[in-house]
């Protein structure tokens, strides 16, 4: 038998030398040509025609748990270039438990080609082909399939251009979107975006990335779907995007996924925001030279640049750009200590919104002039002429943006706001780039008089300036009380704009009284803003611990203490997982049931915003993030679930865990 | 400690999904008993203390003959079969499929191909298969002599149907035996198998 089918394949493989066709045990194959003649430099398809017996099937490029995907060689005796094969939607073939991936009737895989000249009359395209074709028995085959074709002018549709038109119905499409994926030990999450709702199914192009016969469970949100499939066997760790084809048979798509990394998830795109930031920084620090509290000095610098040729060009860019790097070190050292002692600087930290409302609400009283006179600093500025060696230049620099400290300190906050949650590179060329804008007219100045011409004169416009700067601090109010609103509740938001609301008017009053009187209206101010800002960000969890089953360590234990049987979910936004998890099993009726039972109770922690309490209980089981679930029975045992979920591992879980108690209580 | 009790509470939870654990790299080989070509039952555990290959096989599979063709398998057993190595070649298609014989035809077959396993064992109902996750022909196995799965995957790396690759390709087989035997660990414990499906019962 087996002789028999070499023999067979020696026969054929020899015998189809120079023909466009060639049959096999079970399949017929062809090279085809969409048409009758090749035009040098276009982009023209050729094909090669799988005909397998009925039930008889060929491969995908992953042919799934068994097979062999089929591979073509062109060769050619004209300059041709081959693109690569163009896979139509394939489909699984089910084989006992195994799963395959490929195409059962006539299958044309397309490829691209591309004559460079025209330096022949005629043209031989030659294709080694090889394939393996399967019913449950397979069997492999070889052969080499040549046609002939004329260069022309024009070119005609051959008798098989209705194929490549068929064919091309059924291709995948290029995706737009992008797709993410996550890892579990066992599972992989892929999300993604579908075009519309059917059976989708996932095909992966490598043969060792999910188990092919495995369920694929969707979940779909409004703007997104997730799908979880247990991993191959053979699975090892990715180091590149993962390809997948997503098909529902009748149409297709491809996606490059990506790893669904949770840090960007916070931050969309950050080294575009960098870019952004330091573009920012820059023209903030170009800005500051035209302060009313430093375009005069800066004025009378030029004039002493004019009347002093020899002097040191480079002493005042690096004052400035030490002062700013020191202040930029001081603002790291204070954050490093800060989430040391475990306060973390992130923006979804309400608090942290709050501080930052108050904060622009007082830069932009102070761009209004509404401050008590005491705290400005101008007047030292006088010192500033006159000096010209490096040392003298250098701390000329320093001076400067210590001088201009009352002006510069709207852009110094939002500097500083950044800095609080960048990582520290980001922070230095953030600061870096803002005293360079700070730097740079006067270093100019000190090259050449002829900037000096440049400089706008100071004025009174100077003052209508500023005072227009403090629109943009307050925009920014508007924009955190609205952030602060979907942190907390409409409560939380009433709480931070009253505390908004004194806290202006003391520092109004502040600069209406004198001496003590002013001191004490401070005092007030901050004790009203820090009042208000942690009240209101304890309205959230007052109100959301009443709505839903917010997630705390205390309500854990309570419930334990009385011996209550506890699911804990502890999920992210970002988690494709957990949303599926979610959908699947935490949604389903049969659970929701089960939860209805007044001594089962379900916690869920959102670990979207990262906080203090969900980070301990997630170390608490050596969990580096979630999705995590632990279903408690009372304080007599607990039970961490799988990461993927079914409705029967939970409930089972919940039943086991009333048994446990009514056992325990028993006794 | 807290670890090894989340490993215990997660395998009681999968206990009832699967009845005996599958077989897993760097863990113990699952124990199976299984009628040889000659009547008699050998088990795994028969064979503690010994390197152990398993050859998944199927006489009909172009890729199975793709390595007797070339006497390429048939060297590997008779090599490693010198040097103490136990080999087992088994086979799991049902019957009335692709694969399946006699005991009588087993042993035509290894005399005709000189080959030379230790034993070859007879899986119809497909058990020992799924529970080794044995998914083509060939696929193979290495055990070491304390009992852990030490290699699992194809027989060499270029998949194909092609005998005139097999000098071509890097043997997996040889390459983890010869560092096993030489005391230094398998570089390469997991591949994807390739070759015809095995032609389980359905």
């Amino acid at each position: 038998m087996v002789r028999l089918l070499y023999l067979l394949l020696l026969i054929f493989s020899a015998g189809v030398f120079s023909q466009n066709t060639a049959t096999g045990p079970h399949i017929e194959v062809a090279l085809v040509s969409e048409h009758n003649q090749l035009r040098a430099g276009e982009t023209q398809w050729i094909g090669v025609l799988l005909t397998p017996d009925k039930d008889w099937h060929t491969y995908w490029l992953n042919p799934g748990d068994s097979g062999e995907a089929p591979t073509i060689q062109w060769y050619s005796d004209a300059d041709i270039e081959f693109g690569d094969i163009h896979w139509p939607l394939p489909k699984p073939i089910q084989v006992a438990h195994l799963v395959n991936y490929g195409y059962e009737g006539a299958t044309l895989l397309m490829v691209p080609i591309n004559l460079k000249q025209a330096t022949k009359e005629r043209v031989s395209i030659s294709a080694n082909l090889s394939w393996l074709v399967c019913k449950e028995d397979c069997i492999p085959g070889w052969a080499t399939l040549t046609i002939d074709l004329p260069v022309a002018d024009s070119i005609t549709p051959s008798e098989h251009s209705n194929l490549f038109e068929q064919t091309r119905l059924n291709l995948p499409k290029k995706h737009k979107d992008t797709a993410q994926f996550e890892l579990t030990s066992t599972h992989l999450g892929l999300q993604t975006t579908l075009p519309y709702q059917s059976d989708w199914h996932v095909f992966p192009f490598r043969g060792d990335v999910i188990a092919h016969n495995a369920d694929q469970a969707w979940a779909h949100q409004a703007n997104s779907s997730q799908v979880v499939i247990s991993l191959s066997d053979y699975f090892a760790t990715p180091s590149e995007p993962l390809n997948f084809l997503v098909s529902d048979g009748k149409n297709g798509f491809y996606v490059e996924a990506i790893p669904n990394d949770t840090s960007s998830a916070d931050n969309n795109s950050p080294s575009q925001s960098l870019w952004l930031m330091l573009l920012f920084a820059f023209i903030g620090g170009l800005i500051l030279n035209i302060m009313p509290c430093v375009l005069p000095i800066l004025s009378m610098k030029a004039l002493s640049f004019a009347q002093s040729q020899k002097a040191n060009h480079w002493g005042y860019p690096i004052g400035v750009l030490a002062s700013f790097w020191l202040f930029a070190s001081i603002i790291l050292v204070l954050k490093e200590a800060g989430s040391a002692v475990g306060w973390g600087f992130h923006l979804q930290e309400p608090l942290l919104i709050a501080g930052l409302a108050f904060l622009f609400t007082f830069i932009a009283m102070m761009l209004w002039d509404l401050l008590p006179k005491g705290i400005n600093l101008a007047g030292v500025g006088q010192s500033l002429t006159g000096e010209s060696t490096f040392t003298q230049q250098f701390f000329t620099g320093v001076l400067a943006v210590i001088v201009a400290s009352p002006c510069t300190a709207p852009f110094m906050a939002t500097a500083l706001g950044v800095a609080m949650i960048s990582p520290m590179l980001d922070t230095l060329a953030i600061f870096t780039a803002l005293a360079v804008g700070f730097a740079l007219p006067m270093t100019l100045l000190s090259l050449s008089t002829r900037f000096a011409a440049l400089l706008p004169k100071p004025g009174a416009w100077m003052q209508t300036f500023k005072h227009f700067l403090g629109f943009p601090m307050l925009a920014t109010v508007v924009w955190l009380a609205w952030v602060f609103l979907s942190q907390t509740s409409s409560f939380g938001q009433l709480w931070l704009l009253s505390g908004l609301l004194g806290f202006t008017f003391f520092i109004w009053l502040s600069a209406k009284v004198n001496r003590v009187y002013c001191v004490m209206s401070l005092l007030l101010a901050m004790t009203f803003a820090t009042f208000c800002s942690v009240k209101g960000t304890q309205a959230t969890k007052v109100i959301s611990e009443q709505k839903n089953n917010h997630f705390s360590a205390q309500k854990l234990t309570e419930l334990r203490n009385n011996n209550h049987v506890v699911l804990v979910n502890m999920t992210a936004d970002w988690c494709i997982t957990c949303k599926v998890n979610e959908q699947v099993a935490l949604n389903s009726a049969d659970l929701q049931a089960l939860l209805e039972d007044s001594k089962v109770d379900y916690l869920v922690g959102d670990w979207t915003n990262k906080n203090q309490a969900i980070y301990e209980y997630l170390e608490q089981y050596q969990r580096p993030g979630v999705p995590l679930y632990v279903v408690y029975a009372g304080n007599h045992s607990k039970q961490v679930l799988p990461q993927v979920l079914t409705p029967e591992i939970v409930i089972n879980a919940i039943q086991q865990a009333k048994k446990e108690i009514n056992h325990a209580t028993s006794n | 400690m807290q670890r090894l009790t989340k490993w215990l509470m997660l395998s009681m939870l999968f206990a009832p999904l699967l009845s005996i654990a599958a077989a897993k790299v760097d863990t113990s080989a699952p124990d199976f008993k299984l009628q040889d070509s000659f009547g008699k039952t050998v088990s795994l555990s028969d064979f503690k203390g010994k390197y152990v290959v398993l050859e998944w096989t199927n006489h009909l599979c172009p890729y199975v003959v793709k390595h007797y063709g070339s006497d390429n398998m048939q060297s590997l057993q008779r090599q490693y079969t010198q040097k103490d190595v136990v080999w087992l070649s088994i086979i799991s298609s049902a019957k009335g499929k692709q694969g399946h014989v006699s005991a009588q035809k087993a042993n035509e077959l290894t005399q005709k191909r000189s080959a030379a396993p230790s034993h070859v064992l007879f899986d119809e109902d497909g058990q020992v298969g799924r529970l080794y996750k044995a998914k083509t022909t060939p696929h193979m196995y290495i055990i070491n002599p304390q009992g852990k799965l030490s290699y699992a995957g194809a027989i060499d790396s270029i998949k194909s149907a092609n005998p005139a690759d097999i000098t071509k390709a890097t043997n997996y087989v040889t390459a983890g035996l010869n560092n096993l035997l030489a005391g230094k660990p398998v570089t390469q414990k997991l591949t994807k198998p390739y070759g015809c499906s095995i032609k389980y019962k359905s």
